[in-house]
């Protein structure tokens, strides 16, 4: 397994660096939204998880996934997991004051001032879980394998040099986490999460979910096109549920953006037939007013094919 | 040139040249006596961008630029956009308009924005001649719109269906089934 750690200074770049780097690589793409929905899962929630244990439970957790897959970890220090691990590699993205604002700004729509506004909260955030999570908000330059300037490079440019130096270290070559290497490695974190009374997880599902329908893959890979984050049904929100409070009917959207904390649903079946997800939807919005969904139709669906030349059979 | 397959005309060439000029007018007050330099992202926006340079008072410079086609990845690495002919000039200090078509998804504005960012022009703008909000995905702030569209598939003034139809002085929904 390789662990490549990509992190960065808020604001800048680097999660975006990350998912191109994970897509380019073919690896499983861990992020802190994916760690800790993950630790939320296996632990049903994150209360009750001290901040201190959370370097050794998302290590145990990445351990799990690189028996299967290498990995691209892209966390708030990042850089201070997997340390002492061979096959890995450390990069850090830095950008100057202006490149960050510019950043915030086209990113979000924001104001010069709201982005100086967001990127100190960012940054104040940043430190303070670094704090709590590793005792120190301070980065030392020595932590770092390799650290990128935004000043001098693209997104395009910084991730042809990580790739090279994976490909020139032979990361990708260096296989996957052995069973032994995995139980030695899982010992020792189950030694460092019993001081805080905490029984990692004996199985991590990271399988890949298949898509439901052709359209999803290609809508997928249009998003991964355009370097947009997504991830595929990442929840479900019950719509009823009986008098003991069993979740009697669900509802599931295709795509959640993470960016623009924006669920879709593509619904490719005729128009006379979606009549019952629309009712789920109306519930949805009612229920949970809170919650971003938009929904794109058969007829959508067909604009989208004319407009990207996508395969013409997905409007059918 | 083979009858278009339309439903209807949304917006007549009297109705896109009258709006053209009132955008216009809005843009070269903005930028009274102030440099502008128009981006142009190719194919789409060149009828746009040159119908509204006309009409601008305000001293204009042109630049084009090009993006990678999601319609021409082929099998193995998967692909991601990228700048396919990038601007023939520094925009660094400069004020700067992105000149688009159409926007609806906003995957490719945002995209744009962020490529024309990284070279820190003095502002960085937009002004498209169609908005189609209900297909919005990614939110980009658009400075200056000539028309708000239905969710419907357009062609004229620029905008295609499989390259045909750009030059249409007119802006009409188009029958995607019959075409």
């Amino acid at each position: 397994m390789a662990f490549i750690r990509i992190s960065g200074e808020p604001g800048s770049r680097h999660e975006e660096l990350a998912r191109m780097t994970a897509q380019r690589l073919d690896c499983h793409l861990a992020t802190e939204v994916g760690i800790c929905d993950t630790i939320a899962n296996e632990f049903s929630g994150l209360h009750g998880i001290p901040d201190r244990a959370w370097p050794h439970l998302a290590a145990s957790i990445l351990a799990k996934i690189g028996v299967e897959r290498h990995v691209v970890v892209s966390t708030v220090g990042a850089e201070r997991l997997f340390r002492d691990y061979p096959a890995t590699l450390s990069i850090h993205v830095t950008a100057p004051e202006s490149r960050k604002l510019s950043n915030l700004m086209v990113t979000r729509g924001l104001s010069d001032e709201q982005a100086r506004t967001l990127l100190f909260e960012l940054e104040s955030e940043a430190a303070s879980m670094r704090r709590r999570r590793f005792g120190s908000a301070g980065k030392r330059g020595q932590s770092y394998d390799v650290m990128l300037n935004e000043a001098a490079l693209n997104v395009e440019q910084m991730l042809d040099v990580v790739e090279f130096t994976i490909r020139s270290k032979g990361l990708l070559e260096a296989g996957l986490v052995s069973e032994d290497d995995e139980k030695r490695f899982l010992f020792e974190s189950r030694l460092k999460l019993a001081r805080f009374g905490i029984v990692p997880p004996d199985r991590v599902n990271v399988a890949r979910k298949e898509f439901g329908h052709p359209s999803e893959e290609v809508f997928a890979n249009l998003l991964d096109f355009y370097r947009i984050a997504w991830d595929y049904e990442p929840r479900s929100f019950p719509l009823q549920w009986d008098k003991d409070g069993k979740v009697l009917e669900a509802f599931t959207p295709d795509f959640y953006l993470s960016e623009f904390d924006l669920y879709i649903e593509l619904t490719t079946m005729k128009q006379a037939n979606v009549t019952r997800k629309n009712r789920k939807i109306r519930l949805l919005k009612a229920i949970y007013p809170h919650v971003n969904i938009q929904v794109f139709y058969q007829k959508d669906v067909q604009d989208l094919v004319a407009k990207y030349g996508l395969p013409e059979r997905l409007a059918r | 040139m083979k009858e278009p397959p339309i439903d209807r005309v949304l917006f007549t060439a009297e109705q896109v040249e009258a709006r053209i000029r009132q955008v216009a007018a809005e843009i070269s007050a903005e930028y009274e006596n102030r440099e502008l330099k128009l981006i142009g992202v190719l194919k789409g926006s060149v009828f746009f961008l040159t119908a509204l340079a006309r009409e601008l008072t305000a001293p204009v410079k042109l630049d084009f630029l090009a993006v990678s086609s999601f319609a021409n990845q082929r099998g193995g690495m998967p692909g991601v956009v990228r700048i396919a002919k990038d601007l023939d000039e520094s925009i660094e200090g400069e004020h700067v308009m992105l000149v688009e078509d159409i926007i609806d998804t906003g995957f490719t504005t945002r995209y744009l924005m962020q490529h024309l960012a990284t070279r820190e022009p003095k502002s960085l703008s937009i002004c498209t001649l169609l908005d189609r909000t209900p297909r919005r995905i990614v939110q980009v702030p658009i400075d200056h719109r000539c028309f708000e569209i239905p969710d419907r598939f357009v062609v004229g003034c620029g905008l295609d269906y499989k390259q045909l139809y750009r030059n249409l002085k007119y802006i009409a929904a188009l029958n995607v089934e019959a075409s």
